[in-house]
């Protein structure tokens, strides 16, 4: 009997002895740490997926593909990050939060207070919804395999695979307009080339035309060359008047046909003038409307060569565009976890236990080394 | 009640230790920079020097350092934190010798020794990194830190890395002249390792992990990420870098107390 009645004074003298400095560093701690991680602290489930952005290999630009190299068709790379920045966003979090689906998960009675969003009351606006969220999901980008991993801690297994599908699904998304965009600016570009050359052809067509309305000539090449040919036919005449005229002249000097003669001759030479005069020398001659002519139709040939080859592009940016879209390859399905992984309870009472004694030991060193210090 | 005459007797203790230290602390400064030219100024004169002349051979040297940030900047923050690591060492190993003959007073203890040259380094380098800092944001080679809470909380880890470092090393030299032999090499190879001439983001993925093994680039991934904000993508795992230092402490500690019961004072 006394040997019961004294062991509340053997712990309490036991108490004594320990110090207050080892209950406040090792004890209350430990303590502290089994009663959260025993019967406290709610069980995390993480759900998991694995994704990457795959983009047809590269070739070798040529020509043209070098020129739309340079319109911005950006790389997978690029595309990985816009995604991965996308799900750690305040647009993510809205997106996922949609008639606050994701406040109610998280801040479900069942959720201990120390762990649940707003657990006290305190701390409720979206600010600090984000702050939560961004402890509750995360991104890692491995550069050297490219796989992004996509992790999303929840307290019910449902919930944590639901929002990193949705998330997954979410960053799909951003990858596609990401892709949509850089195809429509592609081909939208070259589009605009080609309607600029038809612009230019259709005018260069309509000045030429008006040219040879106004100015009444088709070609003046073709037409100086008609005109010498006929030229040449009434100078052959003309020598042959001549020819007969003088052979007439001498046979018969008398001869009636000598007049009829001078007269055709004197009109052949007069219509070889006003010929030679319409293909050069006077103003409204061919040569001189010529050099007009020629800058009209080599604007026009350019024009055509210029919508050929913009109509050429706009194929190829075409092609490029359906040939260098970036997928969203799923390695991992988000997976429903079936057991809790968080938080590791015994770890977290025993480090606790460890840090402790640490802390007690260094504390007490250190004020035993200042106790040495005496008057 | 004794708990209450016992924290009297902490408080009186910690008024001597304190005085014990200052005492120290005026006695290493006359000892180590004399009255001569600017005298204590020397203590944190000297680690600007050194930083001012990493930072220009950096920056004449246009060194790489896998980052877009402006090399001043990124010399400064990290050269000072080496300094801040590695000189708190370098003063602590054989600090017990030449203050043998103090140890005749009873109050003067080899804890004493050790924390008044810690603050005394601590002290130096910080106030170069503040000096230095100023001055260049001054002249427009750098933009203020972004956050000086985070650089601060930065900077005093490393420190507190760097002093239980410097207690346990201190500690083991008076048992082994082998310390002093090897920490100069020691010091040198995890000069490029510490984290001062690269940022964790600039290395491969796999090979991050590796590199936040080693405490000291935790300390200046955190003061950098204090300094450029988002600038920055900053790596570090603080619970690592705080058991390294709860643990170097403990030991350190330890090692102080083996230490001074085999002390004879002359």
């Amino acid at each position: 009997m006394p040997h019961i009645m004294q062991m509340p004074e053997k712990i309490t003298g036991r108490f004594k002895k320990v110090g207050p400095l080892f209950l406040f560093t090792v004890i209350i701690p430990t303590l502290l740490a089994t009663i959260y991680f025993g019967f406290i602290a709610s069980d995390v489930y993480i759900s998991e997926s694995r994704f990457t952005v795959r983009s047809p290999e590269k070739s070798t630009p040529t020509g043209l593909g070098a020129l739309f190299k340079s319109s911005g068709f950006a790389n997978s790379g690029d595309e990985v990050y816009a995604a991965q920045d996308y799900v750690q966003s305040r647009d993510a979090l809205q997106a996922l939060n949609r008639k606050n689906a994701f406040t109610h998960a998280y801040s479900d009675p069942s959720i201990s207070a120390f762990d649940r969003f707003s657990g006290f009351g305190i701390g409720s606006t979206f600010e600090d919804l984000y702050k939560y969220y961004k402890k509750k999901v995360d991104v890692k980008y491995e550069t050297s395999s490219s796989i992004v991993t996509l992790t999303v801690r929840a307290f019910k297994p449902q919930d944590a695979s639901r929002f990193n599908e949705q998330l997954l699904e979410m960053a799909e998304a951003t990858v596609n307009t990401l892709n949509e965009r850089g195809r429509q600016d592609l081909i939208r570009f070259a589009q605009r080339e080609v309607d600029d050359a038809k612009a230019k052809s259709q005018s260069a067509a309509l000045a030429l035309s008006t040219y040879r309305n106004a100015v009444g000539i088709v070609d003046p090449e073709k037409q100086a060359t008609v005109q010498i040919q006929m030229i040449s036919k009434l100078q052959d005449e003309l020598i042959a008047t001549r020819t007969q005229l003088t052979e007439t002249r001498t046979v018969s000097p008398q001869n009636p046909q000598i007049e009829v003669l001078v007269a055709r001759a004197k009109s052949l030479s007069d219509e070889i003038d006003k010929q030679l005069g319409l293909v050069a020398g006077s103003s409204k001659s061919l040569s001189s409307r010529a050099a007009q002519y020629q800058r009209v139709l080599l604007e026009n040939q350019f024009a055509d060569k210029q919508l050929a080859s913009a109509m050429a592009s706009l194929d190829d940016a075409r092609n490029e565009a359906n040939r260098k879209q970036a997928y969203v390859e799923r390695i991992v399905q988000p997976n429903a976890p079936d057991e809790p992984l968080e938080p590791r309870r015994w770890r977290g009472i025993f480090s606790t236990l460890i840090l402790g004694l640490a802390a007690w030991a260094i504390i007490s060193m250190l004020v035993a080394g200042m106790l040495e210090h005496r008057d | 009640m004794t708990a209450f005459s016992q924290l009297a007797t902490i408080r009186r203790s910690a008024t001597i230790q304190g005085r014990v230290i200052y005492a120290l602390l005026m006695r290493e400064i006359l000892t180590r920079y004399g009255r001569h030219n600017i005298g204590f100024l020397w203590l944190f004169v000297e680690p600007m020097l050194f930083t001012t002349g990493v930072t220009i051979l950096w920056t004449v040297s246009n060194a790489s350092h896998g980052s877009s940030l402006p090399i001043v900047a990124f010399a400064l923050t990290g050269y000072s934190s080496v300094l801040l690591w590695r000189n708190m060492p370098a003063r602590c190993i054989g600090a017990i010798g030449p203050n043998l003959a103090l140890m005749y007073h009873r109050n003067v203890k080899a804890i004493d020794v050790f924390l008044a040259r810690l603050l005394l380094e601590a002290g130096g380098a910080t106030i170069s990194f503040i000096t230095l800092g100023l001055f260049y944001i001054y002249i427009g080679w750098l933009e203020p830190p972004d956050d000086v809470l985070l650089v601060t909380a930065g900077w005093l880890l490393l420190a507190w890395f760097g002093a239980s470092l410097a207690m346990l090393l201190g500690a083991l030299s008076e048992r082994s002249e082998l310390v002093d032999r090897f920490w100069h090499p020691v010091s040198y190879i995890t000069f490029p390792l510490s984290g001062a001439a690269f940022m964790v983001d600039a290395l491969p993925t796999s090979v991050q992990k590796y590199a936040l093994y080693v405490p000291m680039v935790n300390g200046v991934e955190i003061v950098r990420e204090g300094y450029f904000g988002n600038q920055i993508r900053a790596h570090y795992d603080l619970p690592y870098l705080l058991i390294w230092c709860i643990a170097l402490t403990l030991i350190a500690l330890a090692q102080i107390k083996v230490v001074s019961l085999r002390i004879t004072p002359e």
